[in-house]
Parts: C-alpha cells; sequence; structure tokens
C-alpha cells in the first residue's frame, strides 16, 4: 500500500470521525418540530458524513488495487467477438439473445401466474399497471398511424421497447449494452422499414404505393418517386445511427467518469448511471417507436390529386 | 490529426444542432404560454423535432468516432 494513500485514508478516518461527532450532538441539540432554517447545522453535518465516508472508502480501494484515477479508454467500434459453436458471434449478440431470454422468462412467469389471476371486478396494481400500459400504447399508435394498424403494431412497438429497454439495463451489469452495437439498431432500423412498406402496400395496394411516393400530381411523378425511394431507403439508417450515438454517447460518458475516478468511483457512477442507463434510454426508446410511426404513416397516407375546379356561374 | 479532424467535426455540428434545438424549444415555450391546453400536443411535436434536430450531431460524433479510431 502506498504511503500517499494511509495518509488519504487516515484524514478520511478523522474526518468521518469529527462529522459523525458533530452530527449525534447538533441532532440531540434540536428539537424535531423546529423550523426548516434550524435544521441546518444538521444537513451541513450529514453532508460532511457523506463526503469523508466516500473518501475514506476510495482511498482504501485506491490503496489496496492500486487503481489511480487515469484515462485509459479502450474504444471499439464494434463489439470483441468469441467463438461459440464454431462461429465468431460479437459479445454484444450474445448479451441480446441472454436479455431475450431472461425477459421470455420473466414474461412467461407473468402470464402464467399473473394474469392467470385477474378478475373482471376488483383489479390489483399489477393488472392496472398492465392495462395501463397496453391501453397507452394503443392509443398511442392509433393516434399515430389511425385504425387501420390497431391490430398487429401496438404489440410489436410495446415488446420492441421493452426489449430495448432491457438492453439498456444489461449495461448495468458490466456488458456492453447491445443497443449500443450498430448492427443491432440496424436490425431494428430495418424491421421499421420492412412494416413501412408492408403497410404501405397492404393499405393502397402496390400501385398505391407507387402514388404515395410519387405525390399528387401525376406529371411529376417519374420524377418524385427515386427521390422518395433515396429518402424511404435512409430512414433505417437514420434511425439505427441516431439510437447507436445516443447509447454509444452514455457508454462513453460513464466510462470516461469511472476512467478519471479510478478508485474513488465507489458510488458516484451509480448517481450518473441513473441518468445515462435509465431515462436517457426511455427517452432514445420513445422517440424511436414515434419515428418509426410517423415514418409508417407518412407511407400510408395518399393524397388525392387535385381536380380542376369547375367554373361556376355567378348570380347576379 | 484524426483527432483534431474529429474535434473540427463535432465542432461544427453542436453548433448547429444546439441553435436549432434551443430555437424549437423557445418556440414551444411561446406556444404553450400561449395555449396551456394544447401544451401535451405541444410537447409531442417538440420531441419528434428535436430528436430531428439532435440528429445531425448523432451523425457527426459517429462519423468523428470512426475517426476518431482511425477506421
Amino acid at each position: 500500500m502506498d504511503k500517499k494513500y494511509v495518509i488519504a485514508a487516515a484524514v478520511g478516518a478523522v474526518a468521518l470521525a469529527a462529522c459523525l461527532v458533530g452530527y449525534i450532538y447538533t441532532a440531540r441539540k434540536i428539537p424535531p418540530d423546529a423550523p426548516k432554517k434550524k435544521r441546518r447545522p444538521k444537513k451541513l453535518w450529514f453532508m460532511g458524513l457523506v463526503i469523508s465516508a466516500w473518501f475514506l472508502v476510495g482511498s482504501l480501494i485506491t490503496g489496496f488495487s492500486g487503481k489511480t484515477g487515469r484515462l485509459a479508454i479502450e474504444f471499439e467500434m464494434f463489439s470483441e467477438r468469441v467463438e461459440l459453436f464454431g462461429f465468431s458471434i460479437a459479445k454484444t449478440t450474445v448479451t441480446g439473445a441472454g436479455v431475450l431470454i431472461v425477459l421470455i422468462l420473466l414474461l412467461a412467469a407473468l402470464r402464467i401466474f399473473g394474469i392467470s389471476k385477474f378478475r373482471m371486478e376488483n383489479p390489483g396494481y399489477l393488472q392496472t399497471a398492465l392495462e395501463t400500459a397496453v391501453d397507452f400504447i394503443g392509443n398511442f399508435v392509433k393516434n399515430a398511424t389511425g385504425a387501420f394498424t390497431m391490430k398487429n403494431l401496438p404489440p410489436f412497438m410495446l415488446s420492441i421497447a421493452i426489449y430495448m429497454f432491457g438492453c439498456a439495463l444489461s449495461e448495468l451489469f458490466g456488458l456492453r449494452a447491445p443497443t449500443s452495437d450498430l448492427t443491432f439498431t440496424l436490425a431494428l432500423g430495418l424491421c421499421t422499414f420492412a412494416l413501412l412498406n408492408i403497410y404501405g402496400i397492404k393499405k393502397n395496394g402496390f400501385l398505391g404505393r407507387l402514388k404515395n411516393m410519387g405525390g399528387a400530381v401525376p406529371a411529376m411523378r417519374p420524377l418524385m418517386i427515386p427521390l422518395k425511394a433515396v429518402s424511404d431507403i435512409s430512414v433505417p439508417v437514420s434511425l439505427a445511427c441516431r439510437l447507436y450515438g445516443n447509447m454509444m454517447g452514455g457508454l462513453l460518458v460513464m466510462d470516461l467518469l469511472k476512467g478519471v475516478l479510478g478508485g474513488y468511483a465507489s458510488g458516484l457512477p451509480a448517481i450518473a448511471g441513473l441518468w445515462f442507463n435509465l431515462i436517457h434510454p426511455g427517452i432514445q426508446i420513445y422517440i424511436f417507436v414515434m419515428l418509426s410511426l410517423t415514418f409508417i404513416n407518412e407511407a400510408m397516407e395518399l393524397e388525392e390529386t387535385p381536380k380542376k375546379p369547375k367554373k361556376q356561374k355567378i348570380k347576379n | 490529426m484524426n483527432f483534431i479532424a474529429a474535434g473540427i467535426i463535432m465542432f461544427a455540428a453542436v453548433i448547429g444542432a444546439g441553435f436549432g434545438m434551443c430555437y424549437a424549444t423557445s418556440k414551444a415555450v411561446d406556444a404553450a404560454a400561449r395555449q396551456p391546453e394544447a401544451a401535451s400536443k405541444i410537447q409531442t411535436i417538440l420531441l419528434l423535432g428535436c430528436a430531428l434536430a439532435e440528429s445531425t450531431a448523432i451523425y457527426a460524433f459517429v462519423v468523428s468516432l470512426i475517426m476518431a479510431t482511425g477506421g
């Protein structure tokens, strides 16, 4: 153990003891029904307690493990590969499959033990929560794309959202999240691209889809269709790059934080991870689902060809 | 040299995306203050617009990652 960290740990221990004594002393002095302004010294002592405990733990960990705060980020665009059954498979693919298995087991347990006990009268907390979620996604899809897609699209969107959230949570276990791999997000984008074409053709027929791509004016269609085709092909690329960039950014910031703090990274990355692993992926999933629905709706819309205005007789 | 290029890319892209998002948000606040009952609809449109504006910066981020890792 380095001499520097022994001194740091001793300082931390002394500060911890001092803050503990101060906290107990002031807590005894202040009556429990005192106004907010008089409680301030107690809070200050408590903050000192937490900070000195963090310092003590951090210097002990740094001293024993020898991991000082140094920036050494090993970043790779694509994930590492492992040999599995004779194939070379990316680690994120394995993680994604693992997340899928865990989610399927959880949902099967929910189906067997939870949903079989649901009743029409006196719904419990779980039933109300599930019904609210299903209602929410149904209304969301209906508002975005209309009643035509109501049968198949809401379950797909909800399951994609759950899968992506599970992938984001897998980062909490120290794995590289599958959503921060370009191949995974590109697969999701291609799903949206396929759905966009399937629903466009299903609703209006093949010629209707061409009409939708060409726009309202018939004379402009030969020019517009190739342009619209290019912009449709860019849909999966833009969806994939958006999700990948956001998730990769979160991963890199977390890695930077751990790299800078070194041994003192006890507790602090958990607070930052609340944002970068829970709330930020939630927002991105919402945006992904909303953009997919917007693109699907755009592919189904059929503008009517404007007719020449008839001459109206004006009566005097 | 690659790192300098990545830095320049991010510098240029973040200015544009930041300005676009700031403009969209200010207009959304104006609209919500004028018509508070439409706030939820405005929020949806704002999120969509912000995602589209943000995506330019994200593309630049991906490109700069590729350049910085020498890909």
